[in-house]
């Protein structure tokens, strides 16, 4: 039986970081592409997990649980987030009706 | 050490209160406010005074800047000299703050008026204060600064503010010499402080450029002490209320320059060709005022040009490394000028603001005070003793009968004159019958206490001041000389003087003789100055002033104008317009492009930003990843 | 250290003090807590400490970055008046409670020596600011500015955690000294190349904080949109904490890799210049100039880290404490004349709202005018001696052209600068007197007296600091 670290090994390091960064890249497009505020938001917590990901590869591979409890941090503090962003959210939905960032332009030059 | 803070404190706080509070104070209260700063602040330097015990002392308040090697405290210095000047700054200044309450009476400025006077009472003394030449230099500055708020004081009439500006400028010309002379200095010593200067002086360091740094430092020196060619400024000032004349332009401010070369003596004695021209500058500067006053009909213009000619004398006893005789001048010139000016300012009060001596006459019955103060006064600048002004002046006197002949004799003659036009002013206004209006006779009166107890006691020193460096042939034991020692070169020594020889006798003869000789012009001929247009040949060139204003006008100003007309014309047209407002356009436009990046949109933004991080990543780290 | 554990205890006895007090209690109360930790602060002074599991650290220079915090935060507290409409509807303990929070979290930013302290120092300050942004519930502009920022935030959140993580990856390490110790006495070249991509988006996520070009565009919006005291918060304690952050960085652990990240800075820091200065010239409100401003003081600030050897520490808190002091006062005077004359229902923020403010309130006027002054760099205020130390340490540094483009950009801000001072006095205008509560009138006074004070006598805090 081996050991969950040696068998994350197996796999190399690269790899790890070529899913994470794909994924964080997906993350920075569907932020780039959506206009719905909601799905915005979710592609940045995509973005968010992918450092998650990263962080928990890391950690792993180097049999060091500091990286483990960053992603506690992570998550604890984007719960937090998602918990006023959604406010925010709610709040703009209240006044317009709409969730569509493209609208909310009037603060400009 | 808390106490002498409160010096300068003082003066500030009642400006803070007089300037704040103008014109909301009554005006009983804002003379008081004006006058007790300068009084206490007088107590305590006549406290100083009597408990000091030589010993310079140093008074760090604070690292003021700080620039690499270049550190410049702000310390103040209590050393004999800055003692005895703040001696003379506060007790002059109070009795003309005195004297103002009475005097400016009527005025609808007068709060402005007593926070403007103690303000500059606080630059005086800070200049006097200082520990090294960059606080002097704000002392320096600040004066100016007042002196051109109190010329200008009466700025409805537009020839005032000319006469502000004029002050302004000469002084500046001086002040640049003067900040060149500080630059100089921290070049070479690094710092500005006195007590380093002087003994990196005195160890016999090789420092290079002294002469010049004199020269510069003495530049500043003739800007503010009315020296040729920087005196046209002093007697256009006399536009300014005659309080003002009396402490700014007689008995503190103009010696500012005579206190910062007693200051840097060392400096000075490195540098004896720099000296010797002070001396000569001082010399043409005294004869030429004096020669002025002669045919003046203003009193506060005569007054104005004795003022000139008696720096002149102060600046030939340095010349002549007499420190101690021309701070003992100074302190006495302090006393009879400034009541000169105050008996000057009261006829002037009394007869409705009337300065013209040839519509004056026969006062002495109507203003019995006045009169007799200023006779004092007269008789002491004349140099009669046993008055202040002769044992002052012959002190400088005989220096210079040492230091070179030449120079005596024209100051002997300089002397004769003083004595002329002194008695001549005295004679006209006082004496004979009144030639005024009959408005002005009917109006005519002594003027209230506030004025008066000023005049006395200022005519006391006058009479008496002498008495603090009496010199040996006379019984006094030389004061002064004694007390300023520490801080001056060794004097040199002069043999006793008898009291019947030409070195005593013939500054007697050029006080006495010029004096009964105008008794018996205008006393008992009653000989009156003739209107302006009846005075003819070299009398009109010295009544004129020796055309100097006009020769400054066409030899500066009007080639300055001419420059500043074709810099307005064409320079304007093709630098300003087309340059500069072409920048300015471009900046304006590049701006209105700019803003309209700021597009609104939240996508946009965040695609700029990952455009820009991608950008920023590809081209730092091409050469290390590809 | 004790200080933010004052703070957060301080910020959960305000939530409850809410019940029972009115807001001006309760301002005063906040007051007194941030004089009372600015006292906890300075009892670390000349300490050096490690706190937490050696996670935080208290040196000399953190310690002046929290007490420049802190006041700043003083000062807010002080300026604060009635939130949104009115004191009834509203829960104003909740808003007091919320700003001590976030100077728990720029605290934790300037004394971090572990990345989850910067981490979560840097969101407990950005999750308050979002909500303190979008505070003004029932305005459209507030809503705007709240989700602008909140996006665009949490987006550069995730770029500075990718950043961090790479550099874990690389060093295994997140402790700062820890990382210094590898990153110094390892060769660059045998390091893995992720590292360095970690290097520049950790950079990249504070300077978008400081808001310097081209990660600014959310400055101006949020500035304009956010109620004014808040932006006030944001331009002061947002910018100082995460500019320390930075310069923590950079001059600490990141120093031996400055050939990776000192290009990208240093044209950053003249694209910064060229774009707040620029920029400012046009606006016509002086709340969104202000913004602009603050772009172009970042852009100075920064250029203080763009070479090898940084600057001075002491030339840089001069700066952020000479610009704390007349930005506060600058958005305090907006908010008098903007939300204080009873007689406007909408709250006007253009320049010509400011003219002839002299007339009828000059003592308002001539601290605008200080104020505006400092931040334009003339002598005799604050703000010059700031410019002066950053240029001559830049100077002296060998960074030449930065050094000229910013010295030419002052001269370009002083044309902004001084259409408020021109607005303020030679405008003709009708503005009524403008009632001042006591307590602002003392903070305003305060804070002029502070940049002239510094102004005239710089050596005062620079030989502290």
């Amino acid at each position: 039986m081996q050991s969950i670290p040696e068998i994350i090994r197996t796999i190399p390091l690269t790899n790890y970081i070529m899913l994470s960064s794909a994924l964080f890249c997906i993350g920075i497009l569907g932020v780039l592409t959506r206009r719905n505020a909601i799905i915005v938001f979710m592609a940045i917590e995509l973005m968010l997990n992918a450092v998650n990901l990263l962080l928990a590869a890391f950690s792993s591979y180097y049999s060091d649980p500091s990286g483990q409890i960053f992603v506690f941090f992570i998550m604890a503090v984007a719960a937090a987030e998602v918990a006023v962003g959604l406010a925010i959210i709610v709040m703009i939905y209240r006044n317009i009706q709409s969730i569509d960032i493209g609208v909310l332009n009037k603060l400009k030059n | 050490m808390s106490l002498l803070l409160l010096i300068p404190l003082l003066p500030l706080i009642g400006f803070a209160i007089n300037g704040l509070a103008y014109p909301k104070l009554s005006k009983s209260i804002a003379g008081i406010v004006g006058t007790i700063p300068p009084l206490v602040a007088f107590v305590i330097s006549l406290q100083l005074f009597l408990n000091f015990d030589g010993q310079t002392q140093i008074i760090q308040l604070a690292d003021w800047i700080k620039v690499a090697d270049l550190s410049i405290p702000f310390a103040f210095q209590i050393d004999a000299l800055s003692i005895m000047m703040l001696l003379v700054i506060t007790g002059v200044g109070t009795l003309i703050h005195l004297y103002s309450m009475g005097y400016m009476a009527h005025d609808a400025g007068f709060g402005k008026f007593f926070s403007f006077l103690n303000l500059f009472i606080f630059f005086m003394l800070i200049l006097v204060l200082g520990a090294n030449f960059t606080v002097l230099f704000i002392g320096w500055e600040g004066v100016g600064l007042c002196s051109y708020l109190l010329i200008g004081f009466w700025n409805q009439k537009n020839s005032y503010g000319d006469a502000a500006r004029k002050a302004f400028i000469m002084n500046r010309i001086g002040d640049l010499g003067f900040l060149v002379g500080i630059f100089l200095l921290i070049q070479e010593f690094g710092t500005t402080d006195y007590q380093t200067i002087f003994s990196t002086i005195k160890d016999g360091t090789e420092v290079g450029n002294i002469g010049l740094i004199a020269f510069c430092l003495f530049i500043g020196a003739m800007g503010k002490s009315a020296q040729i060619p920087l005196f046209t400024w002093l007697p256009d000032a006399m536009a300014g209320p005659t309080p003002v004349s009396a402490l700014i332009h007689a008995a503190t401010m103009v010696t500012a320059g005579i206190y910062m070369v007693i200051r840097a003596n060392a400096l000075f004695e490195l540098s004896p060709e720099v000296l010797h021209f002070v001396g000569w500058i001082g010399l043409a500067t005294a004869l030429l005022g004096a020669a002025i006053g002669l045919f003046q009909n203003d009193i506060k213009k005569v007054l104005a040009y004795s003022t000139v000619s008696q720096l002149g004398y102060m600046f030939m006893g340095l010349g002549a490394s007499a420190y101690t005789a021309s701070f003992f001048h100074v302190m006495t010139h302090a006393f009879f000028k400034a009541l000169l000016f105050l008996g000057a300012g009261s006829v002037i009060h009394a007869m409705s603001d009337e300065q013209d001596i040839r519509k004056m006459g026969g006062l002495k019955s109507k203003m019995p005070i006045t009169y007799l103060t200023f006779l004092l006064g007269t008789i002491a600048i004349s140099g009669i003793p046993p008055f202040a002004g002769f044992f002052s002046k012959d002190e400088i006197l005989a220096a210079l009968y040492h230091h070179d002949f030449a120079m005596w004799c024209l100051a002997i003659l300089g002397s004769a004159l003083t004595s002329f036009y002194m008695f001549r002013v005295f004679i006209l206004t006082f004496w004979g019958d009144f030639r005024g209006t009959e408005k002005q006779a009917h109006h005519l009166h002594e003027s209230p206490w506030s004025m008066t107890i000023p005049l006395i006691i200022l005519a006391v020193f006058s009479v008496g001041g002498g008495l603090i460096n009496l010199p040996h042939f006379a019984g006094g034991n030389e004061f002064l000389a004694h007390w300023l020692a520490p801080i001056l070169p060794e004097p040199h020594e002069v043999g006793e003087v008898s009291f019947f020889s030409l070195e005593m006798g013939a500054p007697l003869v050029a006080a006495f003789l010029p004096a009964i000789f105008a008794i018996y012009y205008f006393g008992i001929q009653k000989a009156v100055p003739g209107n302006d247009e009846s005075v003819q040949g070299i009398q009109k060139v010295i009544y004129r002033k020796f055309y100097i204003d006009e020769i400054y006008d066409f030899v500066f100003v009007r080639p300055i104008q001419v420059l500043s007309t074709f810099f307005a014309q064409v320079i304007d047209f093709l630098v300003i317009d087309l340059i500069v407002e072409g920048v300015g356009k471009t900046v304006k436009t590049a701006s209105d492009e700019i803003r309209k990046a700021q597009t609104g949109n939240v996508g946009y933004y965040i695609f700029m930003m990952v455009l820009s991080i991608a950008l920023i990543l590809v081209l730092t780290l091409r050469s290390r990843i590809l | 250290m004790t200080a933010i554990i004052a703070l957060s205890l301080f910020g959960i006895s305000n939530l409850f003090l809410g019940f029972w007090f009115p807001r001006k209690t309760i301002q005063l109360v906040t007051l007194l807590f941030l004089v009372v930790s600015m006292a906890l602060t300075v009892s670390d002074w000349n300490h050096e400490l490690l706190w937490f599991g050696n996670m935080f650290r208290t040196t000399n220079t953190s310690i002046n970055f929290s007490l420049i915090i802190q006041l700043a935060a003083f000062f807010v507290v002080a300026f604060s008046k009635a939130f949104g409409q009115d004191d009834e509807h509203t829960h104003p303990a909740e808003y007091y409670a919320i700003m001590l929070f976030s100077v728990v979290g720029a605290i934790l930013m300037v004394s971090f020596d572990h990345m989850i302290v910067l981490f979560v120092g840097l969101e407990i300050l950005s999750v308050a600011m979002y909500v303190l942004t979008g505070s003004d519930k029932r305005n459209l502009r507030s809503n705007e500015a709240a989700i602008k920022y909140f996006l665009m935030g949490s987006f550069t959140t995730g770029f500075l955690l990718f950043g961090i993580t790479l550099v874990y990856g690389a060093t295994r390490s997140f402790y700062i000294s820890n990382i210094g110790t590898i990153l110094t006495t390892t060769a660059p070249e045998s390091m893995p190349s992720f590292l360095f991509i970690g290097v520049l988006l950790i950079i990249v996520g504070l300077l978008f904080k400081v808001s310097a070009a081209p990660f600014h565009f959310w400055t101006p919006d949020v500035y304009e949109g956010a109620p004014t005291i808040f932006t006030m918060f944001m331009s002061t304690i947002v910018k100082t904490a995460s500019f320390a952050a930075l310069f923590q960085l950079v001059s600490g652990i990141f120093g031996s890799l400055y050939t990776v990240w000192v290009l990208p800075v240093y044209f950053i820091s003249m694209l910064t210049l060229v774009v707040g200065n620029i920029s400012a010239v046009y606006q016509q409100s002086v709340k969104r100039m202000l913004a602009f401003s603050s772009i172009s003081h970042a852009g100075y600030l920064i250029l203080t880290v763009s070479s090898k050897q940084i600057s001075t520490t002491s030339s840089i808190l001069y700066y952020s404490l000479s610009y704390t002091l007349a930005t506060v006062v600058a958005f305090a005077v907006l908010i008098l004349v903007s939300e204080y004359q009873s007689a406007r229902v909408e709250k006007p923020e253009n320049f010509s709202s400011f003219e002839g403010l002299a007339k009828n309130n000059p003592g308002l006027a001539l601290c605008f005018s200080i104020s505006m002054l400092s931040l334009a760099g003339i002598p005799l205020t604050a703000g010059f001696w700031g410019k002066f130390f950053i240029f001559s340490d830049t100077f002296s540094r060998n960074i030449i052209y930065p050094v000229i483009l910013a010295i030419l950009m002052s001269a370009v801000g002083i044309y902004y600068y001084f259409k408020g001072i021109i607005a303020v006095y030679l405008k003709a205008g009708e503005i009524e007197k403008i009632e001042v509560p006591t307590l602002f009138k003392m903070a305003l006074w305060a804070c002029t007296l502070g940049t002239i004070i510094l102004g005239i006598y710089p050596s005062l805090v620079k030989s502290v600091f």
